[in-house]
């Protein structure tokens, strides 16, 4: 599995694009894919989206990672870091940003690599920069 | 002489907690968990709850301090997990009726820590990457929990950036 992280518009998708060559349609988005889909992608977008739709279902995303690195562990999962900032103010979104740390941490301890992107920079944060 | 110093950041749920404690496994001396967090409310109690649970069994004991840890009176050659500064800032600011600037007090006892520590080791908040602003009083938060990151990352010896459970040194050694 390998894991492509960083802050919103820093280049994530371009990044799996090329150094992957993945095609459009290889990836799925997390905001409106089919939920099972995950399980067989070559490659997740915006997963943290799919984090909310998951809790929307009042199912738990770290269980649903835990069952997602079993069974797709080729993966390229790509997910903003959402949680460097203030608390939020709505319970609802301190949940999804708490959330989205422990299923990312999930995830990452799963992964062979872990990418952070800085501006278009890929920044090796767990095994070696492909 | 004072004992080493470690800073660890990181946003939120990234296992900056975990990491913190793993650094006291090899720590044979007696071990104090300073606790900063207020317990206020239904969510505070859970993630007090949480902590605790986690740290069970690691042998720390529990000093509930939510400001003026310059008082703390500790054992000289000790181990202190302090735990965290967010939440010591926020405390140390909304005090009372009139907003304080905490930052020199802070560091004071920070520093105080640290002299009588063998062993010390804190745990902030990256608060200030989400790109949002916010009411002033938030900013002015934000902007007292920063300029203590800094402070602190180079009074310590070693500064560690948790990136969803990994942990990045970003300075000295762990």
């Amino acid at each position: 599995m390998i894991m492509i992280i960083g802050g919103q518009f820093q280049g994530k998708t371009e990044y799996a694009k090329t150094v992957f060559g993945f095609r459009d349609e290889e990836i799925l988005d997390g905001e409106k894919c089919d939920i099972n889909a995950v399980f067989s992608a070559k490659c997740v977008n915006n997963f943290h989206k799919l984090i909310e739709r998951i809790l929307e279902k009042n199912e738990d995303p770290v269980r649903f990672c835990e069952r997602l690195c079993g069974e797709n562990n080729r993966a390229v999962i790509i997910m903003n870091e959402v949680g460097c900032g203030i608390i939020p103010l709505r319970k609802n979104d301190r949940i999804l940003r708490e959330n989205v740390g422990k299923s990312g941490c999930m995830i990452a301890k799963n992964s062979e690599k872990v990418i952070r992107i800085f501006c278009g920079i890929p920044e090796k944060i767990k095994g070696d920069l492909p | 002489m004072s004992g080493k110093m470690t800073l660890i950041t990181g946003g939120s749920k990234c296992g900056k907690s975990t990491f913190a404690e793993s650094l006291f496994s090899d720590f044979s001396g007696e071990k104090f968990y300073v606790a900063t967090m207020i317990p206020s409310g239904e969510e505070a109690a859970a993630a007090i709850e949480r902590h605790r649970k986690n740290r069970a069994g690691k042998g720390f004991a529990t000093i509930e301090k939510y400001r003026d840890v310059g008082e703390i009176s500790l054992p000289a050659g000790c181990g202190v997990l302090l735990e965290c500064l967010g939440n010591l800032c926020a405390n140390e600011m909304f005090c009372g009726d009139e907003i304080r600037f905490p930052n020199e007090k802070i560091l004071d006892g920070i520093m105080h820590l640290k002299n009588v520590a063998d062993r010390l080791v804190i745990v902030t908040n990256d608060v200030s990457r989400d790109g949002i602003l916010y009411d002033e009083t938030t900013e002015l938060y934000k902007k007292n929990l920063s300029e203590l990151n800094r402070k602190i990352a180079e009074m310590s010896d070693c500064a560690v950036e948790c990136v969803f459970g990994i942990p990045l040194i970003r300075k000295g050694n762990l």
